[in-house]
């Protein structure tokens, strides 16, 4: 290993994870200064929808395909969220594992599984990055952010799936870029919108803790249901009296 | 360019609303799209990427971003940040929060990030309202509800005279004084408030709500102030108004001493009241509040009334209101209610908290200018209620009654809108209306209008014979004329007691006829119901500088409707002459 390598495997890893730590903490310090707005609310709904719930319910909601609409009719770009975020934690874990537990990449398996992982997000970024430029409303609604932020994610998940072997037989360049990228990715994160993750405990619990205390969350008391074949448009299903509840 | 004096005003105004809530929202999107197939008007204008939740909720993002934001600070071409300059790209904002979203907070239901941008857009509504800028029908009920305590600018005596007559018209049907509504009662146990469109254009409501405590043996009473349980705070935006409101009803409630306050079907009464209110009055309320959808249902369970779902024999479908659905959780209560007072519901897909809007939701009603867009997006709503098959949508809420009778008159669907309260009525048994002689009933409602003369003025045939049959049925001398000149001819030849006018009408459209009507020194003191199938005319009538109607129906028009709101008309200006 070259000293540029090692250079770029640890220090220059560990400086840019300080950055990033630093800087979340002044950005954590910035946003809990904003008052939380006090609910006096007298409680709605059933007694069963309490906060805590609707803040477990709205937490959870992004591993409940079913539970939102959004999700329940666009199960492949759920599949796709799902996939893409699992390339993000196995990239992210491959940073740790080849300067430090370089040994885990012997253990059988490790090496396809996190190749299979960031392969699979890689193609993934792909398709999404033709989704927001090729729709016209995702186009719309992207800013030079959204699109670098997913560019910077889907070049990085091609230089992991490439790094995942740990080897420098055809030459460091593959490792060192994905290193560099690494370290470019965390002091960019902060100041870009792959911070969401930061925020995502804030405004979910948030929401779920009002609408728990509305009983909107979770939707236990007779699931919002889908059409059965699509709506509008979708045939009625006639003399539907009975209440459907997950609980009684 | 020196930013507009407005403008910096509402840059400074979000600073101070800015809380933990919204700027997690602000911060979190992720442009992910996920929102825009939940929003209706996205639905119905596929290629307009305007309307997508997230490209509305940026038109605020980018104003926090610019100001409050580092990324945005220092490159804000980078993350989208911009500023409003000027009064016309206040303006323009002003066109996207009050015309292209109703706040019915779908888009928030389907966001994976939790992002409430119905938050945002009712609180880019409240900046801009800050510095005077909303739509006229915004500016108009804010103006009135400030004002007169209600948003329909509903007199006190007016009210007080509709309640009055309502408990009149009740005592005589069940023929029991008891039945009289108490106003200003104190030490009950419920104090029920209602929507002032109840009052002003749709009085058989409270007198069926009467009925119902009535026959359940309820002690309550309606207030003489304090009694407008809406609010069109959570409309525009403004805390201060929406404080303002809710505290009337609360110190009424207080003083009056009830234990409960009731509050009629109304969604965004509901939570105003019940949810909202308490919020942006910083009042910390001691009673107990609930829908009179849940004490319907109670009454029954209990025992209370009894109903038989016989006597309603059409088939029913339900529309969850936003508020009710996805702001409140209130869904369960009005199916249950619903399957005990009508043989025949038929589900909507998709329902609860997954609802379509009404498209009448957020204000738009009074917001004329955005009529044809809310029309359009109302197809999506259209086409939901068409696949029911049902003949009647139920929906507990004044602003959808509007919105859906609106938007079945203009897709030309076979279907009528009402509430629970009437159903229930409808099918309450009372003991004591079967002692009222069969026949003595009848020659009385025959007889409403006996003696009366009332002239009809529509250009359309169909109409005019329907309203003159229903009105000759009751007794009227009918007179019809198909315009305006006509009209004005025939009152000044026959002087009738009432006149029905249509607004919409070639040459001399209704509008000018009722301005010459009331300019006239010889016609100025008619007694004038306008009836039109374009409610977002009802405005241009109103903001007229001329004494308003005595009187207002929408089109299409229910026979009872009709009666009850022209022998209102004709009982209450004769009780002030």
């Amino acid at each position: 290993m070259s000293e540029q390598l090692h250079f770029a495997e640890h220090t220059l890893q560990e400086v840019a994870l300080g950055f990033m730590a630093l800087v979340y903490c002044i950005r954590i310090y910035w946003f809990t200064r904003f008052t939380a707005g006090k609910e006096r609310q007298p409680p709605t709904g059933p007694a069963s929808t309490t906060p805590r719930k609707g803040i477990l319910f709205s937490w959870g909601i992004i591993g409940m395909p079913w539970a939102m609409e959004s999700s329940r009719k666009n199960m492949f770009m759920w599949l796709q969220f799902v996939l893409f975020h699992m390339g993000v934690v196995a990239a992210i874990g491959l940073s740790f594992i080849i300067p430090y537990l370089p040994e885990v990449l012997a253990i059988a398996g490790v090496i396809p599984t996190l190749q299979v992982l960031t392969g699979t997000a890689c193609v993934i970024g792909v398709m999404r990055m033709i989704r927001r430029l090729g729709g016209k409303h995702m186009r719309a609604i992207s800013t030079p952010d959204d699109v670098f932020s997913l560019l910077l994610l889907t070049v990085w998940f091609a230089f992991a799936f490439q790094a995942v072997p740990n080897s420098t037989a055809n030459g460091e360049w593959q490792l060192m870029t994905y290193f560099w990228m690494t370290a470019f990715f965390l002091v960019y994160v902060p100041f870009s919108k792959i911070s969401h993750y930061l925020y995502y405990p804030f405004t979910r619990y948030y929401l779920g803790k009002s609408m728990g205390r509305r009983g909107v969350f979770p939707f236990e008391r007779g699931q919002p249901q889908a059409a059965p074949t699509g709506t509008p448009g979708a045939p009625a299903l006639a003399n539907v009296g009975a209440i459907q509840r997950v609980k009684a | 360019m020196e930013r507009s004096y407005k403008a910096q005003k509402v840059i400074d105004r979000l600073g101070q609303k800015l809380n933990r809530q919204v700027v997690g929202s602000l911060v979190a999107c992720v442009h992910c799209g996920n929102c825009t197939d939940s929003c209706h008007y996205v639905l119905a204008n596929p290629d307009d990427p305007t309307y997508a939740p997230a490209w509305k909720g940026d038109r605020l993002r980018k104003i926090f971003k610019k100001h409050f934001d580092w990324t945005g600070r220092v490159v804000p071409w980078w993350v989208g940040a911009k500023s409003p300059e000027t009064d016309a790209d206040l303006e323009e904002l002003k066109d996207i929060v009050f015309g292209k979203c109703t706040n019915c907070r779908r888009c928030t239901m389907n966001c994976p990030m939790g992002v409430d941008f119905a938050t945002f857009n009712r609180l880019t509504r409240g900046l801009l309202v800050h510095v005077g800028i909303m739509p006229e029908g915004v500016a108009v009920v804010s103006k009135d509800q400030w004002e007169l305590g209600n948003q329909m600018g509903v007199l006190k005596e007016d009210y007080i005279d509709t309640v009055e007559w309502m408990s009149d018209e009740l005592v005589d049907e069940v023929g029991d004084d008891k039945a009289a509504i108490p106003i200003d009662k104190s030490d009950v146990e419920v104090m029920y408030t209602i929507n002032p469109r109840e009052a002003k254009y749709d009085p058989r409501t409270i007198s069926d709500a009467a009925k119902i405590f009535w026959a359940a043996g309820e002690s309550y009473t309606m207030p003489s102030e304090g009694w407008d349980m809406t609010n069109f705070g959570l409309f525009s935006g403004d805390d201060e108004l929406g404080g303002t409101v809710s505290r009337r009803v609360y110190e009424k409630a207080q003083a009056l001493r009830a234990k409960k306050v009731v509050i009629s079907e109304c969604g965004h009464g509901y939570r105003s009241t019940l949810c909202e209110g308490a919020n942006w009055a910083q009042f910390d309320v001691d009673f107990v509040m609930e829908s009179s959808v849940q004490t319907m249902l109670r009454y029954i369970k209990e025992g209370k009334i009894k109903v038989d779902k016989s006597l309603n024999i059409s088939s029913y479908t339900y529309h969850d209101s936003c508020n009710f659905a996805r702001s409140c959780g209130m869904t369960e209560e009005p199916r249950e209610l619903l399957n005990l007072v009508v043989s025949d519901f038929r589900e909507m897909y998709p329902n609860r908290a997954e609802n379509y809007c009404c498209t009448g939701g957020g204000g738009a009603m009074s917001m004329t200018e955005y009529t044809p867009q809310r029309l359009k997006s109302a197809r999506v709503k259209a086409d939901q209620l068409k696949a029911t098959g049902a003949k009647v949508v139920v929906t507990s809420c004044h602003n959808c009654v509007d919105g859906l009778t609106d938007l079945i008159k203009h897709y030309g669907l076979d279907m009528e809108v009402t509430q629970l309260v009437n159903l229930v009525a409808n099918s309450l048994l009372v003991e004591k209306a079967a002692e009222v002689p069969e026949a003595e009933h009848a020659v009385s409602t025959t007889l409403a209008f006996a003696g009366r003369t009332i002239l009809v003025v529509d250009d359309e045939a169909d109409a005019r014979r329907f309203i003159a049959t229903v009105l000759e049925d009751n007794g009227a001398t009918v007179l019809q004329a198909v315009d305006g000149d006509e009209a004005l001819q025939m009152m000044r030849d026959k002087k009738p007691d009432l006149v029905t006018l249509d607004l919409s009408m070639p040459g001399k459209d209704g509008g000018r006829v009722f301005e010459e009507i009331r300019n006239d020194s010889e016609l100025s003191g008619a007694r004038v119901c306008i009836i039109t199938g374009k409610p977002e005319l009802r405005r241009l009538i109103y903001e007229r500088p001329v004494r308003e109607p005595e009187g207002y129906i929408n089109k299409p028009i229910q026979e009872d409707v009709l009666v009850s709101n022209l022998r209102r008309i004709l009982e209450l200006t004769n009780k002030a002459a």
